[in-house]
């Protein structure tokens, strides 16, 4: 088990965003994480990143507890994450952006040139391979995001959090971001996805979450999860 | 190639100032290289914090007083050696900078602008009070004084400065820093200990600005303690990063040339005073329309005489 959550709660005054969730995900899963808008998931990426702190529960990574670390820790203890509305280095140039993931985050390389070389190799294989030296900030969305996954991978992640990659896509932009998280399964590390494109996340997910108002309210195959009455529910009502 | 070209270009420049004593023998050069090589030191040493980091101190002349206090304390009262003078400046403004620094970067945002701007009114305040009297040099000192050491030392302060910052921006520690400046819940994410870095910035930057205090306090003949904390100790150096060209290498230095040299032209012909009032409009213009700086204007210019490529120098 790479990533066990358990008992996680966390509330915003009055309002639980989290309620005594239990999760566990196993090394070289493919997890999707679907539900309604504001039932949470974003803010269980925030609680696993270390960007909240929990008011209760633990998250264990590797055996290992890191509930309430900094998130600079958690990146460095191998978990990358990706933001919903994304966050490059506007002002740096792709290659800076990389560099910063590769020379900080978990097996960080101090030589420069090491870095520059490794980092080469991760531009091409998200697809950035022409564009090294150009600013971010003259960038369209297809590309930054492509920047902020480039910038995730080389922290050297064995597990990586995906907040809505798909988001804002063209189907055809979709196709080659569909391909790139499967690419990015294949070379072994773990994966948890949000997502609201469901086509996308049945294709992609070995199995399936479904939170509703910090809950889970359903687990399994995304063949299983897709007929649970729950969920039909969740997402149209009674 | 153009890495041999910066290299020779920067030599035979560094090789110039080191002449330039033997060239000019008029006292007013000479001040005037000296005082923009104070400057380069002053405005690139905030540039790491404010420029880089993304940090803003708007009390730069805390630790530039800081640093020449202790400096004046060390080399003229306790009279110990001026090298270990001018490193006890340094140290001086790098402990005010941590004092103020751990608070003011536990929260994000205006509390470190407000933070540095009350600590050097704080200090000017209270020095203006308990060292009301001018600290004037011994006769014995200004009997024998020259400006060519003072020039010197200031050159060799502001080539180590100048020199930090190339290879900060150069390295590991840049591209953490820049993250800072760019995106701190990004550069978390990517493994970057913002707090720490954002502290070494900070100390880095202050010590740099703490030998310059103590250049100064080897070369002013007299001064009041408060003085040395008076805001046109920060806003000269915030006006010349700017004007220059904000996180560039060559930005303070040009940037300081072109202010010293201003500075001086408008005192000729302004009533005194006036000048501030001129550098206030110029900053208000250069953030407006020309937010790189004169770099980016000389950026411009190479670009359409030569038609070259599109170089980034960040």
């Amino acid at each position: 088990m790479i990533l066990e959550v358990k008992n996680l709660l966390k509330a915003f005054g009055g309002l639980v965003a989290i309620r005594d969730l239990n999760l566990a995900v196993n090394e070289g899963e493919i997890v999707g994480l679907i539900g309604p808008n504001g039932s949470g998931k974003t803010t269980l990426f925030n609680l696993i990143s270390g960007v909240l702190k929990p008011d209760k529960g633990e998250i264990r990574f590797n055996e290992i507890d890191i509930t309430g670390l900094k998130p600079h820790k958690v990146c460095q203890g191998g978990i990358a994450r990706t933001f919903q509305l994304t966050k490059p280095f506007m002002q740096m140039t792709t290659l800076q952006n990389v560099m910063i993931g590769r020379t900080y985050g978990s097996e960080p390389v101090r030589s420069m040139r090491q870095a520059e070389g490794e980092c080469e190799r991760i531009l091409e294989f998200v697809g950035l391979g022409g564009k090294r030296l150009s600013l971010v900030a003259t960038f369209g969305l297809v590309d930054r995001k492509r920047v902020e996954i480039a910038r995730a991978l080389a922290t050297k992640p064995r597990l990586l959090l995906l907040d809505e990659t798909m988001a804002g896509l063209n189907p055809s932009e979709m196709e080659d971001a569909l391909r790139l998280v499967k690419a990015i399964g294949d070379s072994g590390i773990t994966l948890i996805v949000v997502e609201h494109v469901m086509k996308v996340i049945l294709d992609i997910s070995s199995r399936l979450m479904v939170l509703n108002y910090g809950e889970i309210i359903a687990e399994g195959t995304p063949q299983e999860v897709v007929r649970d009455e729950k969920v039909v529910e969740a997402y149209l009502g009674e | 190639m153009s890495n041999w070209k910066h290299l020779s270009v920067s030599g035979g420049i560094i090789v110039l100032l080191i002449l330039v004593p033997l060239i000019f023998t008029r006292t007013d050069i000479l001040t005037f290289f000296f005082l923009t090589l104070l400057y380069i030191t002053l405005s690139q040493s905030w540039n790491i914090l404010g420029g880089y980091t993304g940090q803003i101190n708007l009390g730069h002349a805390a630790f530039f007083g800081a640093g020449a206090l202790a400096a004046r304390y060390i080399w003229l009262h306790f009279g110990l050696p001026l090298p270990l003078a001018i490193l006890g400046g340094g140290l001086a403004a790098t402990i005010f900078a941590m004092i103020i620094g751990f608070p003011a970067f536990r929260l994000r945002g205006i509390y470190f602008v407000i933070g540095t701007l009350v600590l050097a009114e704080i200090l000017r305040l209270v020095f203006y009070t308990i060292l009301p009297r001018a600290d004037v040099m011994p006769m014995r000192l200004l009997g024998a004084y020259s400006l060519i050491p003072r020039y010197y030392l200031s050159l060799l302060i502001a080539l180590l400065t100048v020199a930090a910052v190339y290879w900060i921006s150069r390295s590991r520690l840049g591209l953490g820093l820049m993250s800072i400046r760019e995106d701190e819940d990004a550069a978390e994410a990517s493994g970057v200990d913002t707090q720490r870095y954002k502290l070494l910035a900070f100390a880095i930057s202050t010590f740099l600005t703490g030998l310059a205090g103590g250049i100064y306090a080897y070369y002013s003949a007299a001064f009041r303690a408060g003085g040395l904390f008076e805001p046109v100790w920060t806003f000269d150096a915030v006006i010349i990063v700017f004007v220059g060209g904000v996180g560039t290498i060559l930005g303070p230095v040009i940037g300081s040339v072109f202010f010293v040299l201003l500075k001086q032209f408008l005192s000729l012909y302004l009533p005194g005073g006036i000048h501030v009032a001129v550098f206030g409009v110029l900053f208000i213009i250069v953030v407006l329309f020309l937010p790189g700086g004169l770099v980016e204007l000389i950026t411009r210019f190479r670009k359409r005489t030569s038609g070259g490529s599109i170089q980034i120098d960040s």
